[in-house]
């Protein structure tokens, strides 16, 4: 749920916002609805690292992985023909840390200031 | 606890934000880099063209078609004049905007404010050389002229429009790696553009060298090993013809040649010649057809994005088709239906270095015509990325920007090693000019007195212009600004403080050297000197090699029946004439009973070797090594001083020494004990050559093939890793028509069949999108490479229904 829930907002968002509003999107919707650290980073994580690789395929699909090439061989990786695919894992995972990090920071945010309901009394 | 880990989880989370946010020295910020919705990923161009688009403009005055071919060249028709040039701005920046970006800021010593600190030198030097100066000069003439006027700022508002159309994920990928935005264009831009042709083509200076020598052998044996013509020539303009004017007086020399320069501790350097353009017409005469045709290879050093893009502009009566230079009105090479064009570099000179003699440290006055003249101050104010601001002063004279002081002067900077240290230059890109009033008039040429009037605007970079026409005229004129100067000023240093040294106005342009129908039935040009020694003037004591210009001639001379199929293979041509001078007499002085088994394999096959420098002769990298080799063992003790830096000669006096005085005192390495001959210095040439191929590539194999240890490619403009084209097996040499080096050679080849309906073919090496991410950013490149040409499509009118179109656009203003 709350991997659906970021991959839609942060989904909507982008197309308006610069990339970091997936930051402060990924902290709230980890605030609100995350279980636990685990819970709150894998989500944040999986999300945009799903979102990241699902819009970046598509723009380079219908470009024969041209500039995803190009882009390999800037960041010095050896000589191959599936470097579109490193280059998108890349793009994934760099997406994917920021929003796992802010998920999890989420979390623990909520966890600081809400008080556990059994300490109510 | 829990606040200590929320404030320490929240701390990590925004540390690492903001780090993908920012720009680490060359790494680009990656969060916003690999973001696929506004980074890189943006820029992967969909393969797939739209048939149709249509567009709404601010700031068009009616409506323009575009028609895109094949290989995206855009064909533009336009209501009027306004509009086209406005839609030629708008079409070259949606194609070509960061590199338009990118070479304005090099050009006019702006690109601290964008790469940082690490470009401060650069910018500092391209300043002081006086680019922007000549810059804001430039752009005062051309406003001056109500039409060119016209037409620069119609383009600067297209490229405009188009800037403020895009959104920062549309921006061009390098905007996005070095983190930058572009900026709004301006006809200065355009004036930056052609002075840095002129930077290129024309900014080269040996004088400080030559004056190194002068002091060093004196007069009789500088003048003995740099003579003021060639041994060997074959000028543009055939030998005697006769000059129809009446020359002015030339201006008096000074009584002495001064002996006057302070040598500066810099590294020598062996003089790389960079140019290697041809072109040439033949008339109906020697066609298959009737009609004249023309073939051009301007040579550049050649980039991705690639320096020329490809366009057709039409309105109102002029349809012209060609090259432009992104970043300026019209075409700068090309043809219409009734004439063609084309370029090569004349190398004249003009950039001369003056000896200044200030009255004290303050730098305020310095010595000139028996009294002491104010200098203008001059601040250079460099912005700086991630850095402070820098201020330079820069003092000027009436000659132009004193370089560099001496305290001005950095260390460790290998752009500056001809540039005499407290010497102010005159150099005629200083000067205002209307030079795209030359090119804007070709455009529209029907006749040839179209061309000669189109030239008498034209000052620099100075070019040799072929012309034909459909009225069977051809034609060539080595044209430009030419400074009236006494025979031999500026091939030394000059007195700054005698009024004898300075420019005494120029050549008038109607007795630059041209000749029009020549007996011979054809013109050529191979940047070789202009004239036999009758001409009145002097322009320059030396020019390329006359190698490339007699091979072409030679070619040409008993060319029957040509057709673009002849000239095609002209400009593919690999036969290199330095070869058939001195191969046969290299070879002979072998001494074979000496070799190893390596040497003596390649002795055979260089032996045998065709002269041809085609990308499988193995024969070809032995010579090149050889003769290199051979002229850096002849001059280095003699020239190679590390503390004054000086010049070899030239190609052609090398040859001169090698086979007409074979007894020559070069030949001997005065470093060495014992007397070195000339059979010495081949036989140990011929060593070093096998020795380097060997060591480089193992026994002798495919390795050593010519287009291997050439290894050609084109390198991204801003060297860019993985922007650049892969290695290119491909022929050529300087010392061949088809003078193709490393990251140099045609950056443009071009054939024109003129006739009832024109024909004209053409590549580049490149494409025409700037566009790393796009499938047109290099898919000229390997038709280049092979030596083949695409046909040019040339539409009569925007209805003109020819194959090969696949997508029109419709411009409206809005």
């Amino acid at each position: 749920m709350l991997f659906l829930i970021i991959l839609a907002i942060c989904f909507v968002f982008q197309l308006f916002l610069p990339w970091w509003i997936i930051a402060p999107l990924a902290f709230g919707a980890a605030f609100w609805k995350a279980r636990s650290g685990g819970h709150a980073f894998r989500s944040g994580f999986f999300a945009v690292f799903s979102l990241w690789i699902a819009v970046a395929s598509f723009y380079s699909l219908r470009n024969g992985n041209i500039l995803a090439n190009r882009v390999g061989s800037l960041l010095n990786l050896p000589e191959t023909t599936i470097n579109w695919a490193i280059v998108l894992l890349i793009t994934g995972i760099i997406g994917g840390l920021a929003s796992g990090f802010c998920g999890l920071a989420g979390y623990y945010f909520r966890q600081a200031l809400v008080v556990p309901e059994k300490a109510r009394g | 606890m829990k606040i200590i880990k929320a404030l320490l989880s929240s701390l990590v989370a925004l540390m690492l934000v903001i780090s993908l946010n920012t720009k680490l020295g060359d790494v680009p910020p990656a969060g916003k880099f690999f973001d696929p919705f506004r980074g890189f990923w943006k820029n992967a161009e969909s393969k797939k063209i739209n048939a149709e688009r249509a567009l709404k403009i601010e700031g068009l005055k009616g409506t323009v078609e575009i028609k895109f071919d094949e290989r995206m060249v855009p064909h533009i028709f336009a209501d009027n004049n306004y509009d086209l040039y406005f839609a030629q701005g708008y079409i070259t920046a949606k194609d070509r905007l960061w590199q338009m970006d990118f070479q304005t800021r090099f050009a006019a010593g702006r690109l601290s404010e964008v790469v940082g600190p690490k470009a401060i030198e650069l910018d500092r030097y391209q300043r002081r050389m006086g680019m922007s100066y000549g810059a804001e000069n430039m752009v005062k003439v051309m406003m001056k002229d109500p039409e060119i006027k016209a037409g620069l700022e119609a383009y600067a508002a297209g490229v405009n429009a188009y800037i403020h159309s895009l959104k920062p994920g549309d921006y061009p990928i390098e905007f996005k790696l070095l983190n930058y935005m572009p900026e709004d264009w301006q006809p200065i831009n355009s004036a930056l553009l052609l002075k840095l042709m002129s930077a290129t083509l024309a900014g080269g200076s040996n004088e400080f060298y030559m004056s190194n020598i002068l002091n060093k052998y004196g007069p009789e044996v500088t003048k003995d090993l740099f003579p003021d013509y060639p041994f060997r020539e074959d000028p543009i303009i055939p030998e005697g013809t006769k000059w129809d004017f009446k020359p002015l007086p030339l201006p008096p020399a000074p009584v002495i040649l001064g002996k006057n320069t302070t040598a500066y501790q810099v590294k020598t350097r062996e003089l790389e010649e960079g140019i290697g353009s041809n072109n040439w017409a033949v008339s109906g005469a020697k066609s298959a057809s009737g009609y004249p045709l023309l073939a051009n290879d301007p040579h550049l050093d050649i980039t991705l994005p690639a320096i020329w893009y490809q366009i057709q502009l039409a309105s109102g009566g002029m349809n012209v088709c060609g090259v432009s230079i992104p970043g300026a009105p019209g075409v700068i090479i090309g043809f219409n239906k009734d004439a063609a064009w084309g370029v090569t570099n004349v190398g004249a000179d003009v950039l001369d270095w003056y000896t200044i003699k200030f009255k004290d440290d303050s730098k305020k006055e310095y010595w000139y015509d028996n009294k002491w003249n104010p200098v203008k101050i001059r601040v250079e104010t460099i912005t700086v990325k991630g850095g402070k601001t820098v201020t330079d002063s820069v003092f000027y004279t009436h000659h132009g920007p004193v370089v560099y002081t001496s305290e001005q002067r950095p260390d460790n900077f290998s752009k500056i090693n001809n540039i005499p240290t407290g010497h102010a230059l005159r150099w005629v890109a200083h000067d205002g000019s209307n030079d795209v009033r030359t090119f804007l008039m070709l455009n529209r040429a029907k006749n040839y007195a179209d061309y000669r009037k189109a030239l008498t605007y034209y000052s620099a970079p100075a070019q040799n212009f072929v012309f034909a026409s459909v009225e069977n005229d051809i034609a060539i004129t080595p044209n430009g600004y030419f400074p009236l100067k006494w025979k031999g000023q500026g091939k030394f240093l000059l007195d700054g403080s005698d009024p004898a040294n300075d420019w005494h106005g120029r050549i008038p342009a109607e007795q630059n050297p041209t000749v029009k129908n020549p007996p011979r039935n054809f013109v050529s040009s191979a940047n070789e000197s202009l004239t036999d020694q009758s001409y009145p003037y002097y322009i320059n004591w030396e020019f390329a090699p006359y190698e490339r210009a007699r091979r072409i001639n030679t070619r040409l001379a008993v060319m029957t029946r040509a057709n673009v199929d002849s000239l095609r293979n002209m400009q593919n041509d690999n036969y290199s004439i330095l070869a058939e001078n001195i191969l046969p007499v290299l070879v002979s002085l072998v001494d074979s009973e000496k070799l190893n088994a390596s040497e003596r394999e390649g002795y055979d096959i260089v032996s045998k070797w065709n002269k041809f420098f085609n990308a499988d002769e193995i024969g070809a990298s032995i010579f090149e090594l050889w003769h290199k080799n051979l002229a850096k063992q002849m001059w280095e003790d003699d020239l190679g001083d590390p503390k004054v830096p000086m010049r070899y000669p030239s190609r052609d006096r090398n040859v001169e020494l090698f086979l007409n005085e074979p007894d020559s005192h070069w030949f001997d390495n005065v470093h060495t004990a014992g007397k070195e001959t000339r059979s010495d210095l081949v036989n140990a040439a011929f060593k070093f050559a096998i020795d380097s191929l060997e060591r480089k590539y193992g026994p002798v194999d495919t390795d050593w093939q010519w287009g291997n240890l050439k290894h050609t490619f084109v390198p991204h403009l801003a060297k860019v890793a993985g922007f650049g084209s892969k290695f290119l097996n491909n022929g050529g040499s300087k010392s061949a028509v088809n003078a193709m080096s490393e990251n140099n050679g045609p950056s443009w080849r071009m054939i024109v069949a003129l006739g009832k309906d024109v024909k004209a073919y053409g590549v580049f090496p490149g494409g025409q999108s700037g566009n790393p991410g796009s499938p047109y950013y290099d898919d000229m490149i390997i038709t280049w490479s092979e030596g083949k040409l695409n046909e040019l499509i040339y539409l009569k009118s925007k209805d003109d229904k020819q194959k090969g179109i696949i997508s029109t656009w419709k411009l409206a203003k809005s």
